[in-house]
């Protein structure tokens, strides 16, 4: 669903700043230094980076480029460890239990209950499967624009940080006022700044 | 003025728009005559969402039906809500967009894409052939764009122009009829 097939949501940015000499290659480099890095078999909480939008097992893109004509398209894999509090409330009322009928003591201090916190949630961190969201771009470089296919806002305040931090733009989202600016000249700019909201009834 | 205060404080103009758009769709019986492209069908279906109000104090009515009048939408903008979120159907040179749009951020959402023979076709094994699906299926969401960039320049120009005090009866008379009955 998205950029590919099917129906589709999404949301358009500016891409403001220059890019080097060559930027195609540029570019590749930058996607190969901030590539998706697995964390399955390690106990990272957090991982974010680029794969192919073909296939988001494809951090090197050997099957497909992340180039299409005058455009760049990826995919912005992000993988989270996670544990519901639902949970990690039973295993921690549990262990509590344990250790009071171990120790025979009717109460635990607040530094041992801190620190039994803090020891199941490490352990259940490193048990649960990392849980992947994929979101897809088309970066537009004759038009300095680019399509981002989510609209859910916490998913673009990731893009717009991790977006600077590998290619050292800063994109802005387009909203009506920002698009009105463009489309209109100098004159009706100045009248657009003024402009309240209409009564229309 | 940095994007978050512009997003609350301009919040209007999308919504204006919105507003603008259905009146006009229906000024001429779904048609709008587009400059440089001429006459171009959008009707407004199945799904509005409309808005009054701001933050905490802000309230939001839904309202769907195919093909319906829209009759609790129509009351609704009487009572001073603005339109945030519209099914349209976009239809000109054989093209035919449907989505919803979300006004205050300008946030295209479900949107379906004209079927055209590349990106209808079977998943391809052929890079070539995926290269152009992919391009094809940007070049329509980028097409789509650029027909709304058209209308809302359309509404711009009037909304800071003279024209606006011959336009804004037209709409009052329009919301008011639309609310008395059909």
């Amino acid at each position: 669903m998205g950029l590919l097939k099917g129906s589709a949501s999404f949301v358009r940015f500016t891409v403001d700043g220059e890019l080097p000499e060559n930027p195609l290659d540029y570019i590749a480099e930058r996607i190969a230094l901030f590539s998706f890095k697995d964390i399955d078999d390690t106990y990272d909480e957090y991982s974010i980076g680029w794969v192919s939008i073909l296939n988001m097992f494809d951090s090197e893109f050997d099957f497909a480029s992340h180039i299409a004509g005058d455009y760049i398209t990826l995919t912005l894999r992000v993988d989270e460890r996670k544990v519901s509090p639902a949970i990690l409330n039973k295993i921690v009322q549990k262990e509590e239990e344990r250790i009071k009928k171990e120790r025979q003591i009717p109460k635990l201090s607040r530094t041992m209950k801190v620190e039994i916190k803090e020891r199941i949630k490490v352990e259940l961190m490193r048990k649960a499967i990392p849980v992947p969201s994929t979101y897809e771009l088309a970066w537009n470089l004759t038009e300095s624009t680019l399509l981002f296919f989510s609209t859910n806002q916490k998913a673009h305040a990731v893009l717009e940080d991790f977006f600077k931090e590998s290619f050292g733009l800063f994109i802005r989202q387009q909203i009506p006022y920002t698009v009105a600016e463009h489309l209109l000249d100098e004159e009706s700019q100045s009248l657009l700044s003024k402009m309240t909201p209409e009564v229309l009834v | 003025m940095d994007l978050v205060d512009l997003i609350a404080e301009k919040r209007f103009l999308g919504q204006e728009f919105l507003t603008w758009l259905w009146w006009k769709s229906e000024e001429r019986g779904g048609t709008v005559d587009v400059p440089e492209v001429g006459d171009v069908t959008l009707v407004f279906e199945k799904h509005m969402l409309l808005e009054f109000g701001e933050g905490e104090s802000s309230e939001k009515i839904i309202c769907s039906g195919l093909q319906a009048e829209l009759q609790e939408a129509r009351t609704g903008l009487q009572m001073g809500k603005k339109l945030e979120q519209a099914r349209i159907r976009l239809d000109y040179n054989n093209y035919e967009f449907s989505f919803t749009l979300a006004a205050a951020l300008m946030e295209f959402r479900s949107v379906r894409l004209p079927k055209t023979e590349t990106t209808e076709s079977d998943k391809s094994e052929n890079p070539e052939e995926v290269e152009g699906m992919i391009l094809e299926r940007i070049f329509l969401f980028e097409e789509l764009i650029r027909m709304v960039n058209k209308l809302f320049l359309m509404f711009l120009k009037v909304r800071v122009g003279d024209e606006w005090h011959d336009e804004l009866p037209k709409i009052r008379v329009w919301i008011n009829k639309a609310a008395v009955g059909r």
